[in-house]
């Protein structure tokens, strides 16, 4: 199994919830999350004083996949994350050792 | 560190409690020792008879029989007044009926002070919104506290002493007649006659001031008095302790306003230089752009120098750091709370409404806030490129202040202008404050206020036409400048005594509030720190003044 961890726009939250969905996956964990890449956040001013809003708001979004649709999960939230401007996100692919169902303590397989 | 702050704290509360019970039993042993007057009218049957009726033009329907022989005009009002008792006598039905008419008259304008200072007190929750939006969300609870005490502590304060020093002379030079129910307010305890500084009677609103007329003027001016008693919220939030803060509001409530307020409305010395001097008409403040705005203003220009900018407000090369406001929706919500409101504060302060002038007013107050909001707006733009929301707001409420003072006395055109300067001494003033003086006043209190204050007495001085005001503050009842039924005019319109009187009692007005606000509290933070430690103001002032967060769920608090 493969964490598939990506971090996206606040408003890309929906598209990518679809396009997961369609492909029969149902778990998706979604956490508010605040962070730079490469642009480093932007400037605004208040009362004529500028500052920087270094740390945006992003959406971080977990599923867990079976090893087999992992490229595939990957592509998908690629697709309908991206606007092609700064600012998209990353996804990360980590590998998941175990995965255990909380109410029933059953330890799941791919 | 921090439970030694919180200790603090509690000590100065506690202090400030103690002086306010000391005042509350000081005050019923003045009123008792007070001599015996004409009785007040508590249930209003009495208040509002013949004598009250009048027509649009102010005339009254009784002739009062004239005394001084050696007046030129005697024989003519001698002819008047017997000719009133001939039909008097004649036609007792009519006199019935005038008595009616006057009732209805005093009872039409009590409906309509009350109500519009109903609309004055609403403006409180306008500034809560406004003061709390403007500031961090750490200190959101803190600020709403603030404001919700400012009514309670000020309200009391002025029950007890303000209301007496502030109008307990007002029969002697100034009593409304629109209301009634005044004349028994008539002792000065400090001066006499024209010359009056502070009000004497109607302590803790007992004696003369337990009347159904006067305490219509009660309400009408405690909502007032309010007013100054937040407007320093503004300026000295989010570092100031409780205790301090309460200390403040009683001294605005007790003393501060209502000696100004006596000056200027109470009949006192300011209000009487056009009689005693002949300067103008005395110094004219329709609705306080200074007895209530400036007032506030400086005494927050004070404080705010006294408690220091907060901590991080200047980086080390002393440049100021943005810290930008935490809901621009409260803002916005609030400035348009407080424009209406303003609707109370000035069409009101004709404390009637049978004084048609209220239609004129409550444009111009209208016209002015919209004035300055647009200029402030294009005053950011041209500076920093994109127009503030927080400065719009701020702009509309320097438009609003600058024209209490010459609402009633100007015209259309003029209300522009007036709010047009307004719009640009908030702008420059904002800038001023922050980055020349170095005072830190995170809601544009000083500039709004206290300059635009400053500025609205003035343009009494500058734009007043005469059209409205005959006979105020006594001058000029039959003619003024050569001219029946003038009123009071300003330099564009030919008084330039006027101007002088405005522009001289205006800065007077800054100079008291300032001096004496600085004097009392250097003293009181000498004894005591008016300010938190630097732990509390870093983690905010929520939990560590009052145990709670103005949004606990976002501590990870389950909503």
């Amino acid at each position: 199994m493969k964490l598939i961890k990506a971090i996206v726009r606040p408003n890309k939250v929906d598209e990518v919830k679809d396009a997961v969905g369609k492909l029969g996956l149902s778990g998706i964990t979604v956490t508010e999350v605040r962070g730079h890449g490469k642009q480093k956040g932007h400037t605004a001013i208040y009362r004529g004083q500028e500052y920087t809003v270094s740390l945006l708001p992003k959406m971080e979004i977990e599923i867990v996949v079976p090893d087999a649709i992992a490229d595939e999960a990957v592509k998908v939230i690629t697709q309908a994350a991206r606007t092609g401007e700064i600012g998209d996100g990353r996804v990360f692919v980590i590998p998941v050792h175990q995965s255990y169902r909380i109410r029933t303590g059953e330890l799941e397989r791919d | 560190m921090r439970d030694l702050s919180v200790w603090r704290s509690r000590r100065l509360l506690r202090m400030a409690v103690g002086v306010f019970a000391a005042s509350l039993l000081g005050g019923p042993v003045a009123a008792l020792a007070a001599p015996v007057d004409p009785p007040p009218d508590p249930a209003g049957i009495a208040t509002g008879d013949k004598s009250n009726a009048v027509d649009a033009g102010g005339n009254a329907f009784v002739v009062s029989e004239p005394t001084d022989k050696a007046d030129p005009d005697y024989a003519t009002k001698k002819k008047a007044f017997d000719e009133y008792q001939a039909q008097a006598t004649k036609e007792p039905l009519a006199v019935k009926l005038a008595d009616s008419v006057g009732h209805v008259r005093v009872a039409t304008n009590a409906a309509w002070t009350l109500n519009t200072g109903y609309l004055v007190l609403f403006m409180q929750a306008g500034f809560a919104l406004l003061t709390c939006g403007l500031v961090r969300r750490k200190n959101a609870a803190h600020l709403m506290m603030l404001n919700f005490a400012a009514y309670v502590f000020a309200f009391l304060a002025y029950y007890a002493v303000g209301y007496a020093f502030q109008f307990g002379a007002v029969a002697v030079n100034a009593a409304p007649a629109n209301l009634g129910g005044t004349p028994t307010l008539n002792h000065f305890l400090i001066g006499s006659g024209q010359w009056g500084f502070l009000g004497g009677k109607g302590f803790f609103l007992t004696g003369p001031a337990y009347d159904a007329g006067s305490n219509v003027l009660t309400l009408f001016q405690v909502v007032f008095m309010e007013t100054a008693g937040y407007i320093i919220v503004g300026a000295i939030c989010e570092r100031i302790t409780f205790g301090a803060f309460i200390l403040c509001e009683l001294f605005v409530g007790a003393l501060l306003y209502p000696m100004f307020g006596n000056w200027v409305w109470g009949g006192g010395w300011m209000s009487q230089l056009g009689a005693s001097m002949n300067w103008g008409h005395g110094y004219v403040d329709f609705a306080g752009s200074t007895v209530v705005h400036a007032v506030g203003g400086f005494c927050a220009m004070a404080l705010a120098i006294i408690l220091g900018p907060r901590l991080g407000k200047y980086g080390k090369d002393g440049k100021p750091v943005a810290f930008p406001a935490h809901n621009i929706v409260f803002v916005v919500t609030g400035t348009f709370i407080l424009l209406f409101g303003w609707m109370g504060f000035n069409p009101g302060s004709t404390l009637a409404a049978t004084d048609l002038r209220i239609g004129v007013v409550a444009i111009n107050t209208n016209l002015a806030a919209v004035a300055g909001s647009a200029t402030a707006m294009v005053f950011w733009y041209l500076v920093f490129g994109k127009p503030d929301i927080s400065m719009a707001c701020n702009g509309m409420l320097a438009g609003l202040v600058a024209i209490t003072a010459p609402c009633a006395f100007v015209g259309p055109t003029a209300a522009i202008a007036i709010g047009i300067v307004a719009g640009v001494i908030v702008c420059a003033g904002v800038l001023l404050n922050e980055r020349i003086l170095k005072i830190d006043d995170p809601c544009g209190a000083i500039s709004v206020h206290g300059f635009c204050g400053w500025f609205g007495a003035v343009a009494v001085g500058i734009f007043a036409d005469g059209t409205y005001g005959a006979g105020w503050n006594g001058v000029g009842a039959a003619t003024y400048l050569g001219k029946a039924g003038q009123g009071v005019t300003g330099l564009l319109h030919g008084d330039s005594s006027q101007f002088l009187l405005q522009f001289g009692g205006a800065t007077l007005c800054a100079v008291y509030a300032f001096t004496l606000t600085f004097v009392v509290f250097k003293v009181v933070n000498a004894i005591r720190p008016m300010r938190v430690s630097a732990e509390i103001e870093l983690e905010g002032l929520d939990v560590p003044e009052f145990g709670m967060l103005a949004y606990p769920e976002e501590e990870g608090i389950p909503a």
